[in-house]
Formats: C-alpha cells, sequence, structure tokens
C-alpha cells in the first residue's frame, strides 16, 4: 500500500468523497481516500443519519401519543428514556459507517484513517489524526486529487461550545432531555432539532434573525411551515437577532435584537443551528495557488477543477447547497467527467433541498419568486392535501404541492412541498426535470390511489388550470 | 409491388438528364397526370409526369443530380402497399426499364416505366434475365441512398463520450457537411430521433427541424438546452416589443433597445468573423414590370403580386440551382440546408425584423405573395404576434430598398447564412436594345457573399440565373 502510485487521491470519505471513490473504482481508477475521523463524514455519523434516526422516535412518539385520541387506542402512560432514543440514533450510524468500509473492500479502494493535505499538485502528505493509529505512508502520490472535505458548524462571533450551548453535532450524543431549548436558527438543522425535542415534550424556542422560517425557501411553504410549528406549541421568533448569550444560574438566557427592542430567552440547553461553514482550510491549498473565494468556498470550472490543474474539489467545499446527495452527485460527475464519460457541467438547480420535519419540506428548482425576478413569466399550480384522499384517511392532510411552470411551455421551474412523506415526494418532480417534462407529461402520467402522489399530478394540473379534486 | 420510376427520354438527342426539382417526395400519393420532377434536358427543362397511380417510394437521385436515360431515378408503391424500401434497406434494385426505342416513340410523353416482378419473386440466380438497358441503368445509377447512409458516419458529439452510444448515436448524423440533406421525409434506417418532450414543445413552437439539433443529454438526446443553442445560432433577431420610440435628439445619449443590442452583437459578428465579398448585376426589369401590369389587370390570382414577392421567387429558384447559396459554416463544415426559408429584412421602428418565408421551393409565386404579405402585415403593427418560428430558421436573406429609392447598395450577412441579396430600385436608364438607344428599366442587385463557403464564380452564376428568372417572368409562374 506505501509509496504507491494512485490515479485519484481523495481526501474525505463524506457522502461526496465515498461515493466519488466507488464511481472512480468502477471507472477503473486505482483509488485512494483518506479519512481522519470515521468512513461516511458528517452524513453518516454527524448528520443526516443519526438525526433522521432521532426524527424517526419522535414520529413514533407522536403516533403514541394521536393513537390514543384519534385511533381510539389507549396506552396507559407513555414514559421516555431518552438515553435509549440517542443510543438508537448511534447504532444506525454505526452500521453505515461499517457499510462504507465494506464498501470500500469490495471495490478495492485503499482506505487511509489520517488527516490527509495537498502537499503538492500529486502528493498527499498524511499526518496521524486523532486517535487513530500512525499511518502506513508518510505520503501518497496521484495523477489527481479530489478533495472532498466537506463543511462543519458555522459559530456566530463570541459563541462558545459548550456547558450547555451545543451545534447539532454536540445534541446527537446529549443524552438527557433538556425541559427547555432555544434553537438559534430556523433553517433545516434548526426545525428538524426544534421538532425533535418539541416532539419529546421540551420547551422549544426557535429564534430567527430573518422575517421567515427556512430563509431563501418559497414564501407560503415558509409560512406554512411556521403555522405548523407554532400549532405543535413552539415559539417562533422571527425577525430577531442574535446578540449574546449568558449563564443564569442552571439556564442560559439568550439576548436577542428586533424591531421592538432587546428580548432575553432563557433555556436549559441553546442549539446553534446558524448554517454550514466549507472546511477549506488548513488543507494546503493556499500554498498551492488554489483560489478560494467568500466564504472560504473552494472555486472549481464546470469539470470541478480548482485553479491547479491536478487538484478537483466537490460537494459543501464549492458551494451551496451543503447537502449530501448534491455532493455524491458532484462526485459522480467530477469523476465521469475525469474518466471522459460525461460532458462538464452541473444542473444545481435539479439538486432537491430537503427538510425532514414534520411536515416535511421538500423543495426544487425556482421558488415562484426566484423564476420572477429572473423574468420569466410562470404560470403557478397549487394542491393542497386536503384534496387528496389518501391524506385525509391518514389524517395528514396539511400543507400543499405548489408548481411554478413557465407559461411559454409548462417547463418545470421549481416544484415545492410542504407535507407528510413530501421528501419521498419530490423525486418524481425531480426526475421530471431531468428528463425534460412538462405539466402535460405529469398530467397524463396515471397516478395510482389513493396515493399522496396523487397531488403531485393535480398541482401539474392545476398550473394548466385543469385540476380535477379542487 | 413497387414500381421503377426511370430516366425518359425526352428528346431525340437526349442521353441523359438531370433532376432540378422534386415536385413529389417520398410518401407523396401520385395521381396520374402529376408533375413528379423537374428535368433538365440537353435542350430544355421539362416536366416529368405520372402515368400511373401510386405512392411514391424512394427517391435515387437528389436535385442536382444527373442520370443517363433509363436509370432507376425514384421507386413507387401501389396504393396502401408497405414501403419495399423499408422492408427491405439493402437491397440493389433490379431495374427494368423500359426499352429505348419505346421511350423515342413518345418523346414527349414522360412516363414511368412498369416494373417487372417484385424483387422477392425473383431468384437472385437469374440477374441475367433483366433487360439489357436495365443492367446498363443499374451500372450507372448513381449511388444508392442506402449506400450513402451506410457511408463513414459523420461526427457525432456522443461518439467519443459513450461508447454504449454508438449505434444509435451513428444511425443519425446530424450533421451531413458538404452535401445535399435529402428530403427529411427520407430518414436513415433505424432512426429515432431522441428529445425530451420540453425540447420537443420548444423546437415545435419555434419551428426548429430537431434533425439539425445537436443533443447534449446522454446518448446524444436533445434537451431544450439544445434547442435554445441552436436557436442562438440561427435566430438574428428576436423580437422584442419596443417600450418607447428611439428618436435620436442631437447631443443625446441613448441607451441601447435589446432589439438595438442584438443587431449590433449580430452585424459586428458578421463583419468580424464572415470574409465578404460582392458581386452585382444589373437586371432589365421591362418584362417583369409588364408581367406584373399583366397579372394586376388579369386579376389572375387573388393575391396582388409586388416586385418584392416576383424577387423573392426568382431568388428562391435560383437557390434551387445553387445550394452552396443556401448553406452554413459550421464548425469546419458546409451544411447545405434541405429547405429554402427567405428571411426578408422588414424595417421598422428603431430596428428590424426578420419574418421568413418558409420551404420557398413548394410554394407557387401567389403562395409566396400571400405568406410574405401576412408576414410584413404582422411587422407593420409593430411585430406583435408573430410566432418564433415566423422569425427564426431563414436560410437566405433578402434586404430589399427599392421602396427608397436606393440606386446601389451592399448588405451584411445575417450569420449564419452564407448570403443576403441587396435589392435595389428599379429606375429608367438608358439601355441598349437591338443596337438601338431606348428607355428601360433596370434594377442593381448585389449579392453579399461567404468566401468560406462559395467562390465568385458561383456567386456571379446565381446571379445570372436570378437574372435570367427575372427577365423572363413566365418562369416564375413554375
Amino acid at each position: 500500500m506505501a509509496n504507491s502510485r494512485y490515479d485519484l487521491a481523495i481526501i474525505g470519505s463524506g457522502p461526496g468523497g465515498y461515493v466519488a471513490a466507488i464511481r472512480a473504482s468502477q471507472l477503473k481508477m486505482r483509488v485512494a481516500v483518506v479519512e481522519r475521523d470515521r468512513p461516511g463524514g458528517v452524513c453518516l455519523n454527524w448528520g443526516c443519519i443519526p438525526s433522521k434516526a432521532l426524527l424517526n422516535s419522535a414520529e413514533a412518539m407522536e403516533t403514541i401519543r394521536s393513537a390514543a385520541k384519534e385511533h381510539g387506542i389507549e396506552t396507559g402512560e407513555v414514559r421516555v428514556d431518552f438515553p435509549r432514543v440517542i443510543q438508537r440514533s448511534r447504532d444506525a450510524a454505526d452500521k453505515l459507517q461499517r457499510g462504507v468500509r465494506y464498501l470500500f473492500k469490495k471495490n478495492k479502494i485503499d482506505l487511509y484513517e489520517a488527516n490527509g493535505t495537498v502537499a503538492g499538485p500529486n502528493t498527499v502528505a498524511l499526518a496521524q489524526a486523532e486517535g487513530k493509529p500512525a499511518p502506513a505512508a508518510s505520503e501518497i502520490e496521484a495523477d489527481r486529487i479530489l478533495v472532498a472535505t466537506g463543511s462543519t458548524e458555522r459559530l456566530l462571533p463570541g459563541m462558545k461550545i459548550g456547558d450547555g450551548v451545543m451545534t447539532s453535532r454536540e445534541a446527537l450524543v446529549h443524552d438527557r432531555l433538556p425541559e427547555s431549548i432555544a434553537i438559534i436558527g430556523a433553517g433545516a438543522i434548526g426545525l428538524e432539532f426544534g421538532y425533535f425535542y418539541q416532539a419529546f415534550g421540551s420547551k422549544v424556542t426557535i429564534i430567527e434573525l430573518e422575517k421567515q422560517m427556512l430563509p431563501g425557501v418559497d414564501a407560503e411553504v415558509a409560512e406554512e411551515a411556521r403555522r405548523q410549528f407554532v400549532k405543535r406549541g413552539v415559539k417562533v421568533m422571527l425577525g430577531h437577532g442574535y446578540k449574546s448569550m449568558a449563564r443564569n444560574g442552571e439556564r442560559w438566557s439568550v439576548a436577542l435584537d428586533s424591531a421592538d427592542g432587546e428580548k432575553a430567552v432563557d433555556a436549559e440547553n441553546v442549539l446553534v443551528a446558524v448554517g454550514r461553514a466549507p472546511l477549506s482550510k488548513n488543507l494546503g491549498l493556499e500554498a498551492l495557488g488554489v483560489e478560494i473565494e467568500r466564504g472560504g468556498f473552494v472555486k472549481v470550472d464546470d469539470s470541478f477543477r480548482t485553479s491547479c490543474e491536478s487538484v478537483y474539489a466537490i460537494g459543501d467545499l464549492i458551494r451551496p447547497p451543503l447537502l449530501a446527495h448534491k455532493a455524491s452527485a458532484e462526485g459522480i460527475a467530477a469523476v465521469e467527467i475525469m474518466a471522459g464519460v460525461r460532458e462538464p457541467g452541473f444542473d444545481l438547480l435539479s439538486i432537491a433541498g430537503c427538510i425532514y420535519c414534520e411536515p416535511e419540506v421538500a423543495c426544487v428548482g425556482l421558488s415562484e419568486a426566484e423564476a420572477r425576478a429572473r423574468g420569466i413569466e410562470v404560470k403557478v399550480g397549487k394542491f393542497p392535501f386536503r384534496g387528496n384522499g389518501k391524506a385525509v384517511a391518514i389524517n395528514e392532510a396539511e400543507g400543499f404541492v405548489k408548481f411554478v411552470v413557465s407559461e411559454q411551455y409548462g417547463e418545470v421551474l421549481g416544484c415545492q412541498i410542504i407535507g407528510h412523506h413530501a421528501t419521498d415526494l419530490i423525486s418524481e418532480v425531480v426526475l421530471g426535470r431531468t428528463l425534460e417534462a412538462t405539466t402535460a407529461e405529469f398530467g397524463r402520467t396515471v397516478h395510482p390511489h389513493p396515493t399522496m402522489s396523487e397531488a403531485i399530478m393535480e398541482a401539474a394540473l392545476a398550473a394548466e388550470g385543469e385540476a380535477i379534486h379542487i | 409491388m413497387s414500381n421503377e420510376i426511370t430516366m425518359p427520354k425526352l428528346s431525340d438527342t437526349m442521353e441523359e438528364g438531370k433532376i432540378l426539382r422534386w415536385l413529389k417526395h417520398p410518401g407523396d400519393e401520385i395521381h396520374h397526370g402529376d408533375a413528379i420532377a423537374e428535368v433538365e434536358t440537353d435542350k430544355a427543362d421539362m416536366v416529368l409526369e405520372a402515368f400511373e397511380d401510386g405512392v411514391l417510394d424512394e427517391l435515387k437521385l437528389k436535385e442536382g443530380e444527373s442520370a443517363p436515360v433509363g436509370a432507376v431515378i425514384a421507386m413507387m408503391r401501389a396504393p396502401g402497399e408497405a414501403s419495399a424500401r423499408r422492408a427491405k434497406p439493402a437491397e440493389a434494385p433490379v431495374a427494368t426499364a423500359i426499352p429505348v426505342e419505346a421511350a423515342a416513340a413518345k418523346p414527349a410523353r414522360p412516363r414511368i416505366a412498369e416494373k417487372a416482378p417484385a424483387p422477392e419473386a425473383k431468384p437472385a440466380s437469374e440477374p441475367e434475365k433483366a433487360p439489357a438497358v436495365a443492367r446498363k441503368a443499374t451500372v450507372n445509377a448513381p449511388p444508392e441512398m442506402e449506400e450513402e447512409e451506410a457511408g463513414p458516419p459523420a461526427f457525432h458529439p456522443a461518439m467519443g463520450l459513450h461508447p454504449s452510444a454508438a449505434p444509435t448515436a451513428l444511425a443519425a448524423p446530424p450533421r451531413q457537411p458538404l452535401r445535399i440533406v435529402e428530403t427529411p421525409e427520407v430518414e436513415p434506417e433505424g432512426h429515432k430521433l431522441r428529445a425530451s418532450p420540453l425540447a420537443r414543445r420548444a423546437a415545435e413552437e419555434a419551428g426548429v427541424d430537431l434533425e439539425h439539433v445537436r443533443g447534449t443529454g446522454p446518448d446524444g438526446r436533445i434537451t431544450k438546452r439544445d434547442v435554445d443553442n441552436y436557436l442562438r445560432e440561427q435566430q438574428m433577431f428576436k423580437f422584442r416589443r419596443l417600450v418607447h420610440p428611439h428618436e435620436g435628439a442631437p447631443g443625446s445619449r441613448e441607451e441601447l433597445s435589446s432589439m438595438r443590442r442584438t443587431i449590433a452583437q449580430r452585424m459586428a459578428l458578421s463583419k468580424r468573423e464572415i470574409p465578404h465579398f460582392y458581386v452585382t448585376v444589373e437586371i432589365d426589369m421591362e418584362e417583369a414590370v409588364r408581367f406584373k401590369k399583366s397579372i394586376e389587370t388579369t386579376e389572375l390570382f387573388e393575391e396582388d403580386i409586388t416586385y418584392n414577392d416576383m424577387i423573392v421567387k426568382a431568388t428562391a429558384l435560383a437557390l434551387g440551382r445553387f445550394p452552396r447559396m443556401n448553406a452554413s459554416f459550421e464548425n469546419d463544415g458546409i451544411v447545405i440546408h434541405p429547405h429554402i426559408n427567405i428571411g426578408v429584412a422588414v424595417a421598422i421602428e428603431d430596428g428590424l425584423l426578420l419574418p421568413v418565408i418558409r420551404e420557398c421551393e413548394r410554394l407557387a409565386l401567389p403562395e409566396i405573395a400571400a405568406v410574405s404579405h401576412r408576414l410584413v402585415a404582422k411587422a407593420g403593427h409593430g411585430g406583435g404576434g408573430f410566432t418564433t418560428g415566423e422569425l427564426s430558421g431563414a436560410t437566405f436573406t433578402i434586404s430589399n430598398m427599392g421602396m427608397v429609392g436606393v440606386e446601389h447598395f451592399a448588405a451584411v450577412i445575417v450569420p449564419p447564412q452564407a448570403a443576403i441579396l441587396a435589392v435595389s430600385a428599379i429606375k429608367e436608364k438608358p439601355v441598349v436594345r437591338n443596337g438601338q438607344l431606348a428607355v428601360g428599366r433596370t434594377m442593381m442587385v448585389t449579392v453579399s457573399c461567404d468566401h468560406r463557403i462559395i467562390d465568385g464564380i458561383v456567386a456571379g452564376r446565381f446571379l445570372q440565373e436570378l437574372k435570367r428568372f427575372l427577365e423572363n417572368p413566365a418562369s416564375l409562374l413554375v
């Protein structure tokens, strides 16, 4: 393994790096992956997967609670073993992490568990990583280097993690259910943890600087999300900027700025969820002349090539949206472009953004406002789940599907869904975008009854004024 | 059972004939007496008429190609019968042309030879039983279309990218440089045009033939972006309604309207990239003036005919004979367009529109007049109501400044077209007729050509042809 020359060396084994490695191996490249932590990256270990396990527990809790009321099922007293909730989530992460190791072995990919930095256009230096043995080699050589180091939790100036102040990473292993929690940031992570803690009975306050939840998401969807959270008992404070926080006995006091003056929120824990920042520092990139843009994102061209010819980058490191599936898709694209089996370019507008709280939110392409801002003449089709038989039958009739299509051709410019299983429903629309289906194809595709997916068809028809059930 | 159509002997001295124009296309129903093609002989241009009913199946000769008398020039099948060509694409036709003597006996009557038994009924081991003339015809016949399609594939973008894509991609070469593209009805075997629903819709609305669009999706699939890129290449002026008039006040600076900007970009691009050269002829319009008057007085057509309509018709006829003038320089190749789509520059407030009269090769003079007048009227209403297809896809442009009394001018080529014709006013001038000085009416026309595609001699001959048509306006009634 030592002193060998590879076709491709990948730094980082998150959903971008490990997927790129497997695809590269399929394309007959000799591949090495360097990982300083656990294979699978943040997604598997500290993000998507463990958080979905927690949300699944929260849903179970909600179902049991609603069961008594709605289904006429008596449960008696419901008690929660919170450490077990957390442990279940860790188990899921461990299982998948082992899966990634297996995939590396199966695809004959060499995994170096070390701290990798780019030491030259074709050299990755390996240093001993925390809690790992010394690496088998001090450096590896490769024709191309793919940097896929991803991102880390962003903090605001003056914030310190610890003593009850957490980011999502700490929260994932924090096995004491807080009586109350203040969540700073109403993006995807803030909403998911807000829903989770609320479901288990914490008093949750969500604080957001912007005037809407989910900044950047379609305003109607954001407003529906706010309504649903408030209905569940979450306190939502929009237009409130974080100023500072201080220990106040057993609790934390968070000072806020707003149009109506200063306010304070007291809570047992504080969760900082103000976004993520790319990990482009201390990788040796600057020394190599790799251009780094505002916000710390590494600049790449259409082929994912950085300003150093043999060094490529993908995923959270290069541009938003910071999403696992975007990183995987970029990883595959980058490797295929290297191998010459794909034309350069990548359609970011076909990357769906998904939020897994209840109700789920899923968006792809342009929102109505974004499309109009681009000067496109649009038609909008909206279909509420209360018009959908299945949604009503399973008592998940909140939310809607919204299609934004071009006036000219019925081109699907974007689609926003808020409601039960929205994140599963959106894939149909993403496929439609890939195939460049128009409203006509969505409308003519016979959707099975009764399913939530009928709402997709109806919303597409609604854009043409032809929805049946509304 | 298919029948062969052979090159008829149209005069005593005729040895070979050249197809000027196919008037029927594969799939067209043909009835006794229908004109099928225009044929140029050593004596004159003649029309080939059908002798029996059927469906035109296949063309063996392209426009502009010649074949000896008796050679198979097209295949025809009985009405309702399946296409023999599609069923047996690789099969060489068994030629059984009419005996030369038989044709010579009816010199004025072009005819279709009755074909012998269907190929499958005839044992392959008995070719010697075919008439002598037939064998000769087979040998002398120009390359069959099948052979041509099986020839070296044109470049396809997907080739280097997706090895698995090769078969379909190769069967559908998007560009065939330096080759007259066959009528689109004749699709290569196994050709499946792959395009997304959105791309189809956009192409349909813009009047784009997807055959010409290069697909960049998986396995060469055509996406909307490909159609957009094609339109961007083809389209000169994308119409936008002007918000307010742009009267240039002295000393003022005005912002470019989007149309002005497009004109600026396209024209600068044209002069930067296209090596222009210019050829001018003077055309005697005496006969044309008389012709126009006679049409008006006799009310021969419902539609009035303008000089411009006559020029469009004459240009279309001349372009039919010089396909190189109806071409584009693209990716180091020359694409000869399958149709003659003539753009007519129309001045509007602070700008130009270029409405397109499509497929002029199929339009008679009154049809050209009708389309042209409808388009010009739309332009007159500020340009509203045009479909994208009516403003894009021109393969040749005519700019006529006759109505403002221009003596002579030259125009800038609209990329990616090969040439543009600048038409000046008809003026009274002293001319020499039969050695006598007389007052005549003449018109100057100048063609600007892309030297990468056209050489001076071709431009000169094209103008000669145009001049011949306009000076003999009866030819415009074809």
